[in-house]
């Protein structure tokens, strides 16, 4: 009778395949080096962003006065159109934790099923019910679709339109079981990079209700 | 240069736990050394990046095996031959294990002959002990997907390594 789990542990080696004792100092550069390309990347797609709604907000000024605008231009055209910036801090948003922060946003409000992140100069509506220019975070059990991606070991699913991007990803082990979504608002200076690390830095609460539908 | 938080939990990490990671990649690659260790090395920078999330993880092993495995099949889905490279080959060199080199090479012929999905169903659900729902999650799949691919991937092994009687 084959005993399959000593047969793979043998055939497995002894995880030195050199012999040598294991030296972590490659890896590390490796990784450092990698670190700095990512933060490279981030500040020069920061920079693009923010050149880019420059642009934008001179044409609003020219084509339109202040008089005529629209109450969705005061999203369109708030400071928080800049690239988001995330940094290395906890954001509570009960059910939710996320392990990254974007600067200059904050909890917004809760629904049974649905929790909004909003940026905090006051340009999105205080109505629980109006995800207009906010981020949306829920958990569901619909299939996943969309474009795969993956990224630190976690498979995301993104999907485009009517203004909005939505990334979704399985829960990790120990987690309530399902899908937890955000959909980002589009041209609140989310970038892909900073989207996907934002959702794989969350952590479902036991007391996250899944939404039907 | 200065060595930060992150790097000195990286270090004690990769120290602690690279050969459990080569060791699980050896055996995705089929006995394929120079692949494992790519495989290894993309998961460890893989990892470093992700840091502020692993320090977070209940079994940072875990973690990194999850990391690992997914890497493999993202690696299998871009260039699904390469893993197939080393089909007429043998392994770079003899690991030091309780087999005989023949025997050794015997197991690895039987892996590499399994599809690399399957290769990983064996290596999850039989050396790592992963029950099948764990299994499914970190493969991205059904139960029924990973149960069905187990009863071949085991019906190969058994057909490849189970000494014939008529031989013996």
């Amino acid at each position: 009778m084959l005993d399959l789990r000593t047969t793979l542990d043998r055939a497995a080696g002894d995880g030195r395949p050199d012999g040598r004792p294991v030296d972590p100092a490659p890896d590390l550069r490796r990784g450092r080096a990698a670190l700095v390309r990512r933060t490279r990347r981030r500040r020069a797609a920061g920079l693009g962003a923010l050149a880019l709604v420059g642009v934008a907000a001179v044409g609003v000024a020219l084509d339109r006065p202040a008089t005529q605008r629209l109450p969705s231009d005061t999203v369109a055209s708030s400071p928080v159109d800049a690239q988001v910036a995330l940094v290395a801090a906890t954001l509570e948003a009960e059910p939710y934790a996320f392990g990254l922060t974007p600067r200059g946003w904050g909890v917004g409000g809760r629904t049974p099923t649905a929790v909004t992140i909003v940026p905090d100069d006051g340009s999105t509506s205080a109505d629980p019910d109006d995800f207009r220019g906010k981020l949306v975070v829920m958990l569901d059990a619909n299939p996943l679709d969309g474009r795969e991606v993956e990224r630190d070991g976690r498979t995301f699913w993104i999907t485009s339109g009517g203004g909005y991007t939505t990334m979704a990803t399985p829960t990790l082990p120990g987690e309530r079981e399902g899908v937890v979504r955000i959909q980002f608002p589009d041209g609140a200076g989310w970038d892909e990079d900073a989207m996907l690390d934002f959702l794989g830095s969350v952590r479902v609460g036991d007391t996250a209700e899944p939404g039907v539908g | 240069m200065r060595m930060t938080d992150r790097d000195a939990e990286f270090v004690g990490f990769t120290h602690d736990h690279r050969p459990d990671l080569v060791r699980m990649a050896t055996l995705l690659t089929a006995g394929d050394a120079s692949s494992a260790e790519d495989l290894v090395q993309t998961t460890l920078t893989r990892l470093y990046l992700a840091w502020p999330r692993v320090r977070r993880a209940d079994n940072r092993l875990g973690y990194a095996r999850t990391t690992l495995t997914h890497v493999f099949v993202d690696e299998t889905r871009r260039a699904h031959r390469r893993w197939e490279r080393s089909a007429d080959g043998l392994p770079d060199r003899a690991a030091a294990t309780g087999l005989a080199p023949e025997e050794r090479d015997a197991v690895h012929a039987a892996l590499r002959d399994l599809a690399p999905r399957q290769r990983a169903v064996v290596v999850l659900r039989h050396w790592l002990d992963l029950d099948v729902a764990e299994t499914a999650r970190v493969l991205d799949c059904s139960t029924g997907t990973v149960k069905s691919q187990t009863a071949k991937a085991l019906a190969h092994l058994r057909a490849a390594l189970t000494p014939d009687p008529t031989t013996l």
